[in-house]
């Protein structure tokens, strides 16, 4: 990330010359330089954007973070370090790098696996398929805000449909689903494996309908069972696919703020308060902005670490499509 | 020889089916419930056990539409304002992204390979550090409770997406088109507005499609940097919880309202929904 920033001030700073040349000498048509004169400008717009929403407050917390700024007082004094001392001692923020981890790993995991397993069975064109491929769409198309209180509605304890349903059934049907640690992590694993399972699900029924048919048919000749021909060849031929699923999944999971906010409130106690929580919590509703300044330096140095290793996932995945 | 195998599995293939239909109508359940909900009474919406033959009633749509009072903005408001932020987020963001991928597909262009990766690497920074500085800034310039305020950020946050939607199109474009108008005595501009603008056409619709519902499904900016005039829709069903528990009715009548165009048009376009979502690697 860091000499990304620096090749890019070097770039624009480039760029700014060339500009300048471009300007001072008559062009030609054909002029190469000229030419990415042209390709600057039109890239300047979004640059500008995207360098005001990404490095410039990146920059604005560094700043922060070493000092301890609250928007409830005006002083605001240097303190070096002594925020990230303090981070790496609070036991409340480990606890949510767990959370955010263990939740990440999880949903992942589930999604992956589930996605796999049904998109193996409804790729085949059929009508019945493609009447499920229109209903998988439908979670993912709905609000996580809106997904998140709905599943709230039916966990109530006393007029939920969940507990009603598990009475039926027989099961025990007085949970308190939010009010329980365990069954709060199934409630917000639930939704999220509800609201997202589909989407990793249409990227690999998309991948599937795109394999050669030979070498699927070659096998069956052969003789190998489903289960082989899974395994040893749609599975090798389906890996950037799963590679694409696998990277979106992950970076939005890392994401993931609504349904801990809306369903859990992160509880009960903290026991299911990600680190996003934790720093909208610290930053506007404590308004220690020095602190959280410093977790979200943090945050981001860990997600610039893990950046590198799944944006080359992503773009094998995308040049392999390409071609 | 194939249909031995194939008679083998036949049960377990059944089973499988069985399955994953049982999961898909599982999985209609809360959409379901918020249907049938906002379309019940209050009184009928709290019964235990559900009641599953009732005479739907509009009126909480009417109510929520209508006659939002008690809440600290009318639920036509929120929509409207949901309505404003989503169409001006979505047009800065095609008209912003349109020449950078112009620029990012020229293979002329020698930053180009470095830029987009950039570019992709911005989708994975996350909304909650960029919300801190902006909530501040936005504060000292007064700037919070806009429509700019949310406008400008989702349109950042969905550019990586639009651009290599448009990027990844433009360089499907045979080379040989623009050659021959470049023989045929045609400048780079009539090339531009006259072939490879209505080309890309179908692509800057995906883009505008899904930066659309990415914005309209939003919570966390909204729900940090508006507080009554420029609230959004899905912050403002929260209210609906309140100190006298929840309005149920109310509360589906307005989830459906929001949900309902986001859904219609994903079933519609599915295919280039996860196609863009997948920065146009899966066709």
């Amino acid at each position: 990330m860091k000499n990304e920033m620096i090749d890019l001030v070097d770039a624009s700073a480039a760029s700014s010359l060339e500009l300048a040349r471009r300007n001072s000498e008559p062009t030609l048509p054909n002029n190469k330089k000229s030419r990415n004169g042209i390709y600057w400008v039109q890239m300047s717009p979004a640059l500008i954007i995207l360098l005001l929403m990404t490095i410039a407050p990146a920059i604005f917390l560094v700043r922060k973070s070493l000092t301890n700024d609250s928007l409830l007082n005006s002083n605001s004094n240097f303190v070096g370090l002594d925020n990230y001392q303090a981070i790496l001692t609070d036991a409340s923020l480990l606890n949510s790098a767990r959370v955010t981890a263990t939740f990440v790993g999880i949903v992942v995991l589930l999604e992956m696996v589930a996605g796999l397993f049904f998109a193996q069975l409804l790729h085949k064109k059929s009508r019945s398929n493609s009447v499920a491929g229109a209903l998988l769409i439908i979670p993912f198309a709905v609000a996580p805000a809106v997904s998140a209180m709905v599943f709230r509605e039916l966990l109530n304890p006393n007029y939920g449909w969940v507990n009603y349903f598990m009475g039926l059934v027989g099961l025990p049907d007085k949970i308190d689903w939010l009010g329980n640690s365990t069954t709060a992590w199934i409630a917000l694993i639930g939704l999220d494996v509800w609201q997202w399972t589909p989407f990793v699900t249409l990227i690999l029924i998309a991948g599937m309908s795109s394999l050669p048919a030979e070498p699927l048919e070659a096998a069956a000749v052969d003789g190998a069972n489903s289960w082989q021909i899974f395994r040893h060849i749609s599975f090798r031929l389906l890996a950037p696919f799963i590679g694409i699923a696998l990277v979106l999944r992950t970076i939005q999971a890392f994401k993931t703020f609504d349904s801990f906010l809306i369903l859990t409130g992160g509880g009960p106690g903290d026991s299911t308060s990600p680190i996003n929580l934790e720093i909208y919590r610290v930053a506007l509703q404590s308004f220690r902005v020095g602190y959280a300044s410093a977790m979200a330096i943090i945050l981001l140095i860990t997600i610039s670490v893990l950046t590198p290793i799944l944006l080359r996932i992503l773009r094998r995945a995308t040049q392999n499509e390409e071609v | 020889m194939r249909k031995f195998p194939n008679k083998r599995i036949k049960p377990l293939s059944h089973l499988s089916k069985t399955l994953i239909w049982v999961w898909i109508l599982f999985s209609m359940m809360p959409i379901f419930f918020m249907i049938t909900t906002s379309l019940k009474d209050t009184e009928v919406a709290r019964q235990m056990p559900p009641k599953w033959l009732f005479i739907p009633k509009i009126q909480n749509f009417l109510s929520v539409l209508f006659g939002g009072e008690g809440y600290s903005q009318g639920f036509d408001r929120l929509m409207l304002n949901s309505i404003i932020v989503t169409l001006s987020s979505t047009i800065l963001c095609l008209f912003v992204a349109f020449p950078a991928a112009l620029a990012l597909s020229q293979p002329k262009f020698r930053k180009r390979e470095f830029l987009s990766s950039w570019i992709l690497s911005t989708y994975m920074f996350p909304p909650i550090v960029a919300i801190i500085p902006i909530f501040i800034f936005a504060g000292k310039i007064q700037a919070l409770d806009t429509y700019q305020v949310l406008a400008i950020p989702y349109a950042a946050f969905n550019l990586p997406i639009v651009i290599w939607i448009l990027k990844s199109s433009i360089e499907q474009i045979p080379k040989e088109i623009e050659e021959a108008t470049r023989v045929d005595g045609a400048n780079g501009w009539h090339y531009v507005s006259k072939i490879l603008f209505p080309l890309t056409v179908p692509a800057l619709a995906t883009g505008a499609i899904l930066s659309s519902i990415l914005s309209w499904n939003d919570f966390l900016f909204a729900l940090a940097l508006t507080r009554s005039v420029a609230k959004t829709a899905p912050v403002g069903i929260q209210e609906f919880t309140g100190m006298y528990g929840t309005d149920w009715g109310s509360l589906s009548a307005a989830s459906v309202t929001i949900i309902a165009p986001v859904l219609i048009i994903s079933v519609i376009v599915r295919k280039r929904i996860v196609s863009g979502l997948t920065f146009g690697a899966v066709k």
